[in-house]
């Protein structure tokens, strides 16, 4: 039993990559549904590409290298919604990392579709200032972005010729790995602008934004690797989250056994008068 | 020599021996993609062996990551706001001079010099001037945010924690809700001793505190295992070709 309670770690952490490492070669294939939170990011996309076709996208990206296994399947999948409708998309980065990761899955999906740069979608790139950049964004998007990325002045750029401000989009979308979304957007612009607002971020954040979701002050949410593996079953394409939902389940799995088995050594321990 | 130096020499053979295998079979090409992939096989397999224990390689791999974000954030910076902006305004540089992006250099004047000022920290003799800069920030970030975050997250969040209870599931969530956040506010509220009917709702509250922070919990071991199969999907795919 003691040898039980003092477990190396390094051999929970073998069987951790095991359970990674053997469904990722092994296809088990585990239904994926989509929870309402990530439906209601789906449907307002959907909804605005109808209702609102003429006014651009918003999406903002605030995430760098160490959470992109979360937030690049999250990328992928909304941006190849939105192309897929033929939305107009307008990228920018609250996070310098964000830029080299962000705009060649842009380039990607928007050369798949066919988009083309100016017209059909643009990449602003990096501002410094966090909630000061989303408040200027309120105020003006060509003074807080007066060039693109390769240096065009965004006065050249037919899909912003009407955008004056946030007010002017139909739907603004953040990538989050930190407080963008919280404390910058919510604040300074959809509680002040009232624009229609949504996000995906890491999982460890998701918690913390769930009350936003009560108070409709975001429309919805996807929530780490699950919430992006949601969204690809519903836009219909199997991404790098699909595939990680099956180490994902087989690894909480092995997780709640050993939970499971320390607690049940520890009381049993502890009923038998032993040291716990 | 030690054990670990076995080990630690064993791996670099082994990682040596693994690569030349793949590029000689063509998996791996000799190109600097081919490298770009060996680089980070090397870099994610040294972060990695933390979990073995400490050891020169992590070190080295955690150090090598910390200097190139730096770089990185530094060079993001400098090219789109440092030299920009705030230069190639003032200088009416190129295409992107005070004309050309409709900037007026001028507005720009007294950002920049609260920003200069800011650098003074590092004079003992002028540092004192830094506190302008310091001053301004705190006073406009208050004012901006003590409205703000008072409207989005006590007035946005009591609306709908303070709406009609139906006979219905979303009724009986809003329940939970709104007797959750009454008796959290009574467990952390001091002034009354926590005994009788005060007792029973402080001790419920504890029970949602322990709730919350077991589905917080729950998503952080969800982030923790998504990070990490992105890691071994790059390893098996990327770089060995396994998938």
């Amino acid at each position: 039993m003691d040898r039980l309670l003092n477990i190396d770690r390094r051999i929970i952490f073998i069987f951790v990559l095991l359970g990674v490492a053997i469904p990722l070669l092994i296809d088990i294939h585990l239904p994926i549904k989509p929870t309402p939170t990530v439906r209601a990011v789906y449907d307002e996309i959907e909804r605005v590409s109808i209702e609102d076709p003429d006014r651009p996208v918003l999406v903002s990206f605030s995430y760098g290298a160490s959470t992109m296994p979360e937030m690049e399947p999250m990328t992928r999948s909304i941006l190849h919604h939105l192309f897929s409708r033929g939305r107009k998309v307008v990228g920018i980065c609250l996070w310098p990392e964000a830029v080299g990761l962000a705009q060649p899955i842009m380039d990607e999906l928007a050369a798949e579709f066919g988009m083309k740069y100016g017209t059909d979608y643009a990449f602003l790139g990096y501002k410094p200032g966090a909630q000061a950049v989303v408040l200027n964004l309120g105020q003006s998007m060509a003074g807080t972005f007066p060039f693109d990325t390769a240096g065009t002045p965004v006065g050249d750029l037919p899909i912003l010729a009407k955008v004056q401000n946030l007010k002017d989009f139909s739907f603004v979308f953040d990538f989050a790995a930190g407080d963008s979304m919280e404390f910058w957007w919510i604040p300074y612009g959809q509680e002040k602008h009232r624009f229609p607002f949504a996000g995906g971020c890491t999982a460890v954040m998701a918690p913390d934004l769930y009350p936003f979701l009560q108070s409709r002050q975001l429309v919805g949410l996807l929530g780490g690797l699950a919430g992006a593996a949601e969204y690809e079953a519903l836009i219909g394409v199997s991404g790098s989250a699909t595939s990680g939902m099956e180490p994902q389940s087989v690894t909480h799995v092995i997780i709640i056994l050993f939970i499971l088995l320390g607690n049940t050594v520890y009381f049993t321990t502890r009923r038998r008068g032993g040291k716990a | 020599m030690t054990r670990d130096s076995y080990v630690f020499v064993g791996f670099l053979a082994l990682f040596a021996l693994v690569n030349t295998i793949l590029v000689a079979n063509g998996a791996l090409s000799l190109d600097w993609d081919g490298l770009g992939v060996i680089v980070a096989a090397g870099c994610t397999l040294a972060l990695y062996s933390f979990l073995y224990k400490d050891n020169p390689l992590f070190k080295f791999a955690e150090h090598v990551y910390v200097g190139v974000a730096a770089a990185y954030v530094f060079g993001i910076t400098w090219y789109n706001s440092l030299y920009g902006e705030i230069i190639v305004s003032y200088f009416d540089i190129g295409e992107k001079g005070a004309n050309g992006g409709g900037h007026n250099p001028w507005v720009l004047l007294f950002p920049t010099l609260l920003g200069l000022l800011m650098l003074t920290r590092f004079s003992r003799k002028f540092s004192w001037l830094s506190r302008i800069s310091f001053a301004f920030v705190v006073g406009v970030g208050a004012g901006l945010t003590i409205p703000r975050y008072l409207s989005s997250f006590l007035l946005g969040q009591l609306e709908p924690s303070l709406a009609p209870l139906t006979l219905s599931w979303a009724g009986l969530n809003l329940f939970l809700v709104l007797v959750g956040v009454i008796t959290v506010l009574i467990y952390f509220f001091f002034s009354v001793e926590h005994t009788g009917v005060v007792g029973h709702a402080s001790r419920l509250g504890i029970w949602f505190l322990m709730v919350s922070f077991g589905a917080s919990f729950g998503y952080t071991i969800m982030a923790r295992l998504s990070l990490l199969i992105g890691r071994i999907s790059f390893l098996m795919d990327d770089w060995l070709h396994l998938m």
